[in-house]
This record gives C-alpha cells, sequence and structure tokens, in this order.
C-alpha cells in the first residue's frame, strides 16, 4: 500500500518536473520512485486500513511477490525506454507518468479484494496504456493501434461490468469473500451467476490476449514504441493474469466447473494458433505478440491448480525473455529492428547481443537449465493428474515453439558479412545483464 | 442467506429487461457500427445499462454499496470518453476520416 501511493507521488512530481524539459531528470525521480516503492513492497508488507474493517486492499504473500515483479520490470521499462524516450523531449515526463500511473492500477488489480477495487485497477491501468500507445501522434500506424486498442478495452470494460452487475444480482455483494460463501451456501447456482461469471471470462480473454480474443494485440503491438509494448507484454498481462487466477482458481472456480471445458478449449487454441501463426510473421513485434498468445496460454494453466508460485516462477522466465529482447530490439533502432530480415547476422558481428538473444529465445522455448524451463515444467507438473490431454498438448506446441525460436536464433547467428557493428548504451546494458541473469538463475528462488 | 434471483419480484423483472435491452442495443452498436463517435456513444450506452442493473439489484437487497460502485462507474466512463475523444482527434488528423474501416494499415 505504501508502495502505490509512493508510486502515485512520484509520478506527479514527474509530471511537474516535466515541464523543465530535462530528460535525465525525469528519468532520476521514475527510478528513485520504483527502488523505494520496491523497497517498501519488501518490507512493509500488512497494511492496516484507516477505515475500520473495510480492507478493499490486501497484499497477500503470493500478491506480495507479484508487486515486487511488476515494480521491477517496469524499472527495467523505464530505464530500457530512456534512450527513445529522451529523443521526444517534449513528451519523456508524459510517458513516466503515465507508466507510472497505470503500474499503481495494476498493482491495485494485484492486491484487490473486491469489485470495485477489481474494476478501478484495471481501469486505472487500461486507459494510461490507451494513451501511451498512440503517443506518436504524427505517425499513422500508432493512432490506428491506438484506436484499436481503445475500442476493444472499453468494450471489454463494458462485458466485464454487466458480468459483475450480474454476479452481484446473483449474490448481493461485491467482497470476494462473502461470494465465495454464498457460492459454497448454494446447492446449485442461479443461472444468473452463471451468466455473470462467463461474462467477466470472456472480458478477461480480451484483457489478457488469449484465442477467441486475441485479434487486437498483434495489432496493437506493432503500432505502440519498443518500450509501450514490453510494458503491455510483461505488466498489464501479469496483472490481469494474477487477477484472472485469484477470481477463477478460487473464488468463481467454487461455482462449478461450467467455465473449466471453456477454459481448457481457449487454452488449447491459443497454444497453436500462436506458435502457428507466428511461424509466418516477418514483424519482430507480431511474432513476440503471437509467442505471447501461446505463453498466456501456458499461463493460463495455472487457473485449474490455483497455484500462484509456478505461475511467477513462468512469468518471471517470460518477461525476463520478453525484456532482454525488446531491449535488443531499441538498441539495433538504426537498423530497423521491426524487420526480422535485419536481424541476420546480428549475433555473428556482436557476439554480446547474440548471447542474450540466444539465452532469452532458448529460455522462452523451455529448455532445461533456464527459467523458462522450470515455469512449464511447474505448470504442467501441477496439471498432469486431472489435465493430462491438456499436458500433452502443451508439450506438442512447445515443439513447435522451440522450432520457431531456434530458427530465429539460428538466423541471428548467420555468418553475413555486411551485417553491422553497434554499440550499445550503458542502460540497455545493464538492463540486458540484469534480465540475462534472471533468465539463466531466476529459477534458484524455487530453493528459498 | 442471501435471498436468491428466482425471488425477485415481477416489479424488478421489467428493470431488468431494460437493462439487458439496452446492453444488446448497445453491444450490437459496437459490433456494427463504422463511424466511431456512434461506437462511443454505444459504449456509453453499455455501461449505462449496467448502472441501472446496479441500481435496480441496489434497490432489490436494501444496500447502498451498488449506487456507490455506479459512481464510480460515471467516474470512470467520463475519463474514458476523455481518452477515446483525444484518440479519435488525433486519428481523424492522420487520416482524415473517423470511419473505423479505414484503420486497416496494421494487419498480417
Amino acid at each position: 500500500m505504501d508502495a502505490l501511493i509512493v508510486i502515485f507521488i512520484t509520478g506527479l512530481i514527474g509530471l511537474f518536473v516535466g515541464m523543465m524539459k530535462k530528460p535525465v531528470l525525469s528519468l532520476s525521480i521514475s527510478v528513485l520512485g520504483l527502488i523505494s516503492a520496491f523497497i517498501l513492497m519488501l518490507y512493509y508488507k500488512s497494511y492496516e486500513s484507516p477505515f475500520g474493517n473495510y480492507n478493499g486492499l490486501n497484499f497477500t504473500p503470493s500478491g506480495n511477490i507479484f508487486a515486487l515483479l511488476v515494480i521491477g520490470l517496469t524499472l527495467l521499462i523505464v530505464l530500457s525506454g530512456f534512450n527513445y524516450f529522451k529523443k521526444d523531449i517534449e513528451h519523456t515526463a508524459d510517458y513516466y507518468g503515465l507508466i507510472l500511473f497505470s503500474l499503481c492500477g495494476a498493482l491495485i488489480l494485484i492486491g484487490f479484494t473486491n469489485f470495485f477495487m477489481f474494476f478501478l485497477g484495471l481501469e486505472i491501468m487500461s486507459i494510461p496504456v490507451y494513451v501511451l500507445v498512440g503517443i506518436r501522434k504524427q505517425n499513422t500506424l500508432s493512432s490506428e493501434a491506438s484506436i484499436k486498442y481503445f475500442f476493444t478495452g472499453s468494450f471489454a470494460t463494458g462485458i466485464l461490468l454487466f458480468g459483475i452487475a450480474l454476479v452481484y444480482g446473483a449474490s448481493g455483494t461485491f467482497d470476494l469473500n462473502e461470494i465465495s460463501n454464498s457460492v459454497s451456501i448454494w446447492k446449485e447456482a442461479p443461472a444468473m451467476f452463471h451468466v455473470g461469471v462467463l461474462f467477466i471470462l470472456a472480458a478477461f480473454l480480451f484483457k489478457v490476449g488469449a484465442v477467441p480474443f486475441h485479434f487486437w494485440s498483434p495489432d496493437v503491438y506493432q503500432g505502440s514504441t519498443d518500450a509501450v509494448m514490453s510494458y503491455m507484454a510483461t505488466v498489464v498481462k501479469i496483472a490481469a493474469l494474477y487477477s484472472f487466477v485469484t477470481l477463477f482458481g478460487s473464488v468463481l472456480g467454487a461455482s462449478g466447473n461450467i467455465y473449466t471445458g471453456i477454459l481448457e478449449i481457449v487454452i488449447i487454441a491459443s497454444f497453436f494458433l500462436g506458435y502457428v501463426s507466428a511461424l509466418k510473421q516477418s514483424n519482430f513485434k507480431r511474432l513476440l505478440a503471437y509467442s505471447g498468445i501461446s505463453n498466456t496460454g501456458f499461463a493460463l494453466l495455472s487457473v485449474f491448480t490455483g497455484d500462484f508460485g509456478s505461475l511467477w516462477i513462468f512469468l518471471l522466465g517470460y518477461t525476463a525473455s520478453t525484456i532482454a529482447l525488446m531491449t535488443v530490439s531499441q538498441a539495433i533502432e538504426k537498423i530497423d529492428s521491426e524487420d526480422i530480415k535485419n536481424w541476420k547476422g546480428i549475433g555473428y558481428k556482436n557476439p554480446f547481443i547474440g548471447v542474450v538473444v540466444l539465452i532469452s529465445f532458448l529460455s522462452l522455448a523451455g529448455i532445461p537449465p533456464l527459467t523458462g524451463f522450470f515455469g512449464k515444467f511447474l505448470l504442467l507438473s501441477g496439471n498432469y493428474q486431472n489435465h493430462l490431454t491438456l499436458v500433452i498438448l502443451a508439450l506438442i506446441s512447445s515443439v513447435i515453439g522451440a522450432f520457431l525460436y531456434l530458427r530465429f536464433v539460428i538466423n541471428v547467428f548467420a555468418k553475413e558479412s555486411h551485417a553491422e557493428k553497434i554499440c550499445i548504451g550503458p542502460l540497455h546494458i545493464t538492463v540486458l545483464i540484469i534480465s540475462t541473469f534472471v533468465s539463466i538463475f531466476g529459477w534458484t528462488i524455487i530453493l528459498f | 442467506m442471501s435471498p436468491s434471483v428466482n425471488n425477485i419480484g415481477s416489479s424488478l423483472d421489467f428493470f431488468v429487461i431494460v437493462a439487458i435491452a439496452l446492453f444488446v442495443i448497445g453491444s450490437y452498436g459496437v459490433l456494427t457500427r463504422k463511424n466511431m463517435i456512434v461506437l462511443l456513444m454505444c459504449i456509453e450506452l453499455m455501461l449505462n445499462s449496467v448502472n441501472l442493473l446496479l441500481v435496480t439489484f441496489s434497490k432489490y437487497y436494501g444496500t447502498s454499496d451498488a449506487q456507490i460502485f455506479v459512481f464510480f462507474i460515471i467516474v470512470v466512463a467520463a475519463a474514458e470518453a476523455t481518452v477515446g475523444l483525444s484518440i479519435l482527434i488525433m486519428a481523424y488528423r492522420s487520416n482524415k476520416s473517423i470511419d473505423i474501416e479505414l484503420f486497416n494499415k496494421l494487419k498480417d
């Protein structure tokens, strides 16, 4: 909670400081705020509400580690995006302010205990991102992406609210504990409740970008800048997935298994559609977006077990790789990193970039000693008793994924004589080292 | 034990049906209309149908928390409309049109 307040105030201060048009100052204020929020989150875990026993926000131990992950990722994104942001000197502070406000929403979405806070968190997280996507005002693609994201996002909000209203109509309360109490009292939940849960499910699939409702994500990712794209692919996705598992893993899931069959179909479709569509992409961001859809399918496996630990490890591996790849993409921006053809031979001429890309893609593919492997392993081993078919299909889709990633890595290491030698800025090197370190050693956190 | 939906009297049926009808009209509009301002209005209609539904249930249960939720929804809808209209103006400047069909440059 203190972390939330610190981040919000940092965002406000950052907006005012932005009037001085000093990018380095904006960066240092945001970094300072994020680091202090990280430390506060680490040490002040419990929070006493000043409003008596009304606890709209409560960070459970599992919520706490997700909040730490989200804050840390934002720190990396802010650092890696600086080289781009500082060129746009009029709007540097806007970038930082909007990212920090959106992070507030993500934190609320991790700590919510009732539908009030859940809805507010979701909106506080989404609305700044609508703006961030369209922040390159002169760019046609950027405004188109912004339009698409805004309309799909607010349509999803409407559906979500309708679902919340129906759940309220059936149970008479917004509080998650009371809802799960009344679910356990009912012999058979009323039809209105089930319809509400299905509406909420649909809205969630929109937000996390799982198949039937995935169509916006490649378009929106392509139209936004690299830093904003990595923010959407990591922080927004983590917060949405965490609240998904909170809601469906325990509270609404207790109502029966009406939604389980739907979720299974969604997950299987996400596995295959994501990787198979990614095979034919020539745009780097679209490739990452489609592989992100498949990874969302993997993360949704944790809904069946309600286990946050394995979800955390999996998301750690996925996000570390995504951040590393997007940072590389920003570092080699001048050779037009969006087109996959231009990546050819980069790793051959620049061994450091090559190694980072190699480790990130191996971790995404789930090759044993890396974090991505342990995430997938824990998710699948939690599910293999009850959902064996899902596990087998997940393994088959992983093979397609591994083919996709290794093909890219081979392309990066190709002997290409006219590939350029590129020098990377210190901020990018820091981010790359941290995220590669997490990709390699992140799984050791299981041992503690 | 909280009352279940089956007990809702006939007087409430009317409001629930109106709210559902409004929601369906709104979502149908979002899916079929081309003009982006009409799309914004349809989304607003969806949110307002939710408001009506929440107030109805709030009256039925005799609690006020859903009515407070309605104020939150109104505030958020205002914020969303603000952001949406400014995105729309930006898109209009780059494309000289607000027809959503013309925004089709991003695709596979």
